[in-house]
């Protein structure tokens, strides 16, 4: 399973107590050139994951072993004058889906903020290396 | 008159061998030993130095050559630890840890300018394998370990015919 379908099925579980907050599995999400999670506010949308494989090790021999980093973004608006008072805890178990994804070498999450208008844009970027 | 290109990947290749014959760079029954990060041949006279109350520096001679390899590599699984038990090259049944620890003598060859070309230079030799010290690191990924093949006797140069 790629790893956008194991995060999607993560975050799921993650905000099943948040009423507040969904998750859409549509790819792609835009609309006329609208993204949907600023129409759709509180929707969660994932994107289709990149992958960059670079060389981890150079061999004479020019052997490979290749190190491939995996990035997933997923993105998510509220309501800037009504913003959810579970947001932090949102936030938090948006982060942690993460841990879903296993044997990878590194695993990292963190997400930054955007306001237009009324609009609070969360973006969230997760890297998942493997060798 | 050129430096040895070495980014081709036929150059500065370590082969092992039971005996001269498979240790020959291009024997199908050598033990090649993939991904080796850096190899190093030392070759050194060792030296004694005297003085004399006629000179103000000092003078040497030499004594005996004392010739190593030394090398770094990832670990390959069947290099390190043996394939199976039905080669000529006994080298490549038990791997280089178990031949290290059973002080075994082997051959190897390290070819300097490739392989399979009239005129391909590689220096060979016989000894014992030492200094293998797997590493593995969450960091590293992969099991590295340095290497080194501590020569009995001298150090050859040899042209491919």
């Amino acid at each position: 399973m790629a790893i956008r379908d194991d995060l999607i099925t993560q975050i799921t579980t993650n905000i099943a107590a948040h009423s507040n907050v969904s998750i859409s599995q549509e790819l792609p999400f835009d609309q006329s050139g609208v993204p949907l999670y600023n129409k759709n506010m509180g929707t969660i949308y994932v994107d289709e994951q990149d992958i960059v494989v670079e060389q981890l090790y150079r061999t004479l021999d020019q052997g490979e072993v290749n190190q491939s980093t995996t990035t997933v973004n997923a993105y998510l608006s509220v309501d800037a004058k009504n913003e959810y008072s579970d947001i932090n805890t949102v936030v938090a178990n948006l982060l942690i889906a993460r841990n879903v994804v296993t044997n990878v070498l590194d695993k990292n999450s963190d997400y930054e903020t955007d306001m237009v208008d009324d609009v609070i844009t969360y973006t969230f970027e997760y890297n998942f290396i493997t060798v | 008159m050129a430096v040895i290109n070495v980014t081709n990947g036929t150059q500065a290749i370590l082969t092992v061998g039971s005996n001269a014959t498979l240790a020959v760079p291009g024997n199908a029954g050598g033990m090649v030993v993939p991904f080796v990060q850096d190899i190093t041949v030392n070759a050194s006279p060792g030296t004694v130095r005297y003085s004399t109350l006629d000179s103000t520096s000092s003078s040497a001679f030499t004594t005996v050559n004392e010739n190593s390899i030394s090398l770094n590599l990832l670990v390959d699984e069947d290099i390190m630890f043996g394939a199976d038990d039905s080669n000529v090259n006994t080298v490549i049944d038990k791997g280089l840890f178990v031949t290290s620890t059973e002080k075994t003598e082997v051959h190897f060859s390290v070819s300097v300018t490739g392989t399979g070309t009239t005129g391909d230079i590689f220096i060979a030799g016989k000894g014992f394998i030492g200094g293998l010290a797997p590493t593995a690191s969450v960091d590293g990924a992969v099991w590295l370990s340095p290497c080194e093949l501590i020569v009995n006797g001298e150090l050859t140069r040899t042209f491919e015919a």
